[in-house]
């Protein structure tokens, strides 16, 4: 069995943006870049299916410019076999990702995709909905576990009101949740062995799709800063302060 | 005097409210992280400008008050501990950044801003503040300088002392000195603020500080290996600095690193090893990437090294320093005895095997858990106390067997406290690392700012 997973470089989760003097963006410029979280726990989900003998190959694919082959290196080393990088160096948005995840997986014909719910970049949640439509397979979402038993998979997911189990049969679509996994560290002997693992690349004609931004960014703004908050002298003055300031009781 | 006695006296300089007598605040106040002391603070004063420190100290002059002046209370070796009737001096209201200069790269803070704090708004101006360690969300600037406190990036950037360019301090004695004022050169003869760094209040009160700060770090990067020997760790050590700037160079045991995955921190790598090192350094560059995968090639090969693991993100970057930063706090339930001690670094592996064989002799029933920073040739050697057995037993054992560790560390002309200072818990133990003729120097260094003695007396040394 053959697991598909797109990855995205993002900035890192720990860096503190900054929005542009001029609200075009954020400003991206000399800051730490690294693979979505979510993509993450993908990653790590297919690598504990083949040690558990359900996978024997993983491929990860990605959509972007030559220096997320820097992420694609990362999920060589934590245990994916090859890789595939689209060219392509325009902001690419969440349909044209999915239309070029359909060309990979038409050519390379998996049993399973597994991705990232969203990207903590646009925050879009889109991508794994709008791929599994195009190519007509069957998804689930948000997951918090997935069993692979022969032909079907199993996936929990995270609902507001709790927990969903679906059955889909195979090939289909998971995107992962926070909680499905705890991603492992990548071995410094894997991070070497790595190096010497196919990594592919495709142009954007390869795959024919127009990378070129359908939506518009307008303006990015900061949120609102808060105000500081204070330390009361007593709990009177606390009731006092939630009745007439706050007036919440 | 009672403490209502003690506490009318700065009464009239900065009213009842910050003149606190309850028995919370003088837990709270009379105490640091040591716990072997009862706190027992006559009154615990929260003066807010430099003319209130002035007043209380000579207020206490006059009176002939014992002043215990009190940072973020994290210290290591009861410096801030008022057990005798002192009057605690905090500076938790003294927590403004007074100023900046960005062509100085040089901010001004009061003496009770957190160290947090001061990192936090060298990153707002795009610098770096590089002394860290575990409790840096805790501790502040003036006890920092109090202790000249060390770190984890010391390898790299040096001590406390490194980034001090100028000081206000009252003295003992009730005056105000501003020590080289900012000034990066100045040789007007004898240099008193350092004189202050690492004093541990018995000269007197800091009461602002002015600090550089450095450029930020680029692309830190930190590797986790897992090392089988001591000796190895150190080969480990003097091949990446060959090669590489390190910003960091921790390690720690098996044992550390058990109580710290019980806290839920994730595990690097599979397979455990009997030691773990921790390396940071800037990834510039691809190039340097290279580097450090050959440094560790070579390890492998030769043995020293028997798995690793390297941050992807900053994300993993903050995750593996954790399996180092939350030792402390992981062991801290089973009343650790502490011991912070440093040689040369060409003498580890021979100083930590005689510490080693003389400590476990002693300890058969005790847990030994070695940690520190390595990089610097400091270690923190912790015992930690069984729980059948009472705190006051288990510390006059530990005391016992201190002397037979200091005597190694006195052969191989080492620190009896390497970074965290020597409060109450070294003192008897000074003389292991400063011969008698310096103690006399320091003694009357102190009578020479301090003449009467109410600067933290008991502490470092004692009059007599
Ligand atoms: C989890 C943990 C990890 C730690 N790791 C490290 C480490 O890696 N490296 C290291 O060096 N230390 C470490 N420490 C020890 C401690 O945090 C440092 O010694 C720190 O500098 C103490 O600062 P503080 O503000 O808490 O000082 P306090 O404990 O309040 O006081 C320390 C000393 O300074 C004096 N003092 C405080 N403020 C002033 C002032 N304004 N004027 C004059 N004297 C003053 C006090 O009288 C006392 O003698 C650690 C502590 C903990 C709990």
């Amino acid at each position: 069995m053959k697991v598909l997973v797109p990855i995205k470089r993002v900035v890192d989760h720990n860096v503190k943006v900054r929005v542009k003097a001029d609200n075009s963006g954020v400003d991206l410029a000399n800051v730490k870049m690294a693979m979505n979280p979510f993509c993450e726990i993908a990653v790590e989900e297919a690598v504990r299916l083949k040690e558990s003998g359900a996978v024997s190959e993983i491929v990860v694919v990605t959509i972007g410019a030559k220096a997320a082959d820097e992420q694609l290196r990362t999920a060589l080393a934590l245990g994916a076999d090859r890789a595939i990088r689209v060219e392509t160096e325009e902001d690419a948005q969440p349909l044209a990702i999915a239309k070029a995840l359909k060309a990979v997986y038409d050519k390379e014909s998996p049993n399973l995709v597994i991705l990232g719910k969203q990207a903590i970049d646009g925050d879009n949640n889109q991508t794994g909905q709008m791929f599994a439509a195009l190519a007509g397979l069957p998804q689930g979402t948000f997951a918090s576990e997935v069993k692979v038993e022969g032909d079907k998979v199993q996936v929990t997911r995270e609902i507001d009101g709790g927990l969903q189990t679906v059955e889909l049969s195979l090939p289909a679509v998971v995107t992962t949740d926070l909680r499905l996994n705890e991603p492992r560290y990548a071995s410094l002997p894997n991070i070497m062995k790595a190096k010497k693992k196919p990594l592919d690349v495709l142009s954007a004609d390869e795959v024919g799709v127009d990378f070129t931004p359908k939506v518009k960014v307008l303006k990015v703004e900061a949120p609102a800063e808060r105000e500081a908050g204070i330390i009361v002298g007593s709990v009177d003055e606390l009731v006092e302060k939630l009745k007439n300031e706050a007036k919440v009781i | 005097m009672n403490n209502t006695q003690v506490a009318a006296i700065f009464e009239p300089i900065l009213g009842a409210e910050r003149c606190l007598t309850d028995t919370a605040s003088a837990e709270q106040y009379g105490t640091d992280w040591t716990k072997v002391w009862e706190p027992a603070p006559s009154v615990v004063l929260l003066p807010e400008t430099l003319e209130e420190v002035q007043a209380i100290v000579r207020a206490a002059n006059e009176h002939g008050v014992a002043l215990v002046p009190s940072g973020g209370r994290t210290g290591l070796s009861a410096g801030a501990v008022a057990a005798k009737g002192e009057a605690v001096v905090a500076m938790d209201r003294m927590n403004k950044v007074l100023s900046y200069n960005p062509f100085d790269r040089a901010v001004k803070v009061q003496a009770g801003v957190i160290t947090q704090q001061l990192q936090e708004f060298a990153e707002e101006k795009g610098l770096f503040y590089p002394v860290d360690f575990a409790s840096a969300g805790s501790s502040q600037i003036g006890g920092n300088i109090g202790t000249n406190a060390g770190g984890i990036k010391v390898i790299r950037y040096g001590m406390t002392r490194e980034w001090v360019s100028g000081l206000t301090v009252v003295t003992g004695k009730g005056d105000v000195l501003e020590l080289n004022n900012g000034l990066m050169k100045n040789a007007t003869g004898y240099d008193l603020r350092h004189l202050f760094i690492g004093s541990e209040g018995t000269l007197g009160i800091i009461v602002d500080a002015t600090i550089q700060l450095a450029r930020q770090p680029e692309n830190l990067t930190a590797l986790v290996l897992g090392v089988n020997t001591f000796d190895d760790i150190m080969k480990v050590l003097h091949a990446f600095q060959q090669k590489l700037d390190l910003t960091a160079f921790e390690f720690f045991s098996d044992k550390a690193m058990a109580h710290v995955l019980a806290h839920g921190v994730p595990e690097p790598f599979a397979e455990r090893t009997p030691f773990y090192c921790l390396l940071e350094f800037e990834q510039t560059s691809e190039a340097v990437g290279e580097t450090a995968m050959e440094l560790f090639s070579h390890c492998l090969e030769e043995g020293w090294v028997l798995d690793g693991v390297m941050s992807q993100s900053l994300q993993q970057l903050d995750q593996l320093w954790q399996l180092r930063e939350r030792i402390s706090e992981s062991i801290a339930p089973h009343t650790p005895y502490k011991n912070d001690i440093s040689v040369t670094v060409s003498q580890v592996p021979e100083f930590v095997a005689a510490v080693d064989k003389v400590v476990q002799e002693a300890y058969p029933d005790f847990e030994i858990v070695w940690f520190g920073h390595i990089g610097d040739g400091n270690m923190h050697l912790n015992i930690l106390k069984p729980e059948s057995l009472p705190k006051e037993e288990f510390f006059e054992r530990c005391n016992e067997v201190s002397k037979w560790v200091f005597e190694i560390v006195a052969k191989h002309k080492g620190s009896i406290s390497a970074e965290h200072g020597v409060g109450m818990t070294k003192k008897p133990y000074l003389g292991y690392s400063r011969s008698e003729a310096e103690i006399a120097y320091l003694k009357a260094i102190k009578a020479a700012f301090d003449p009467n003695h109410i600067m933290n007396p008991g502490k470092l040394f004692d009059k007599e």
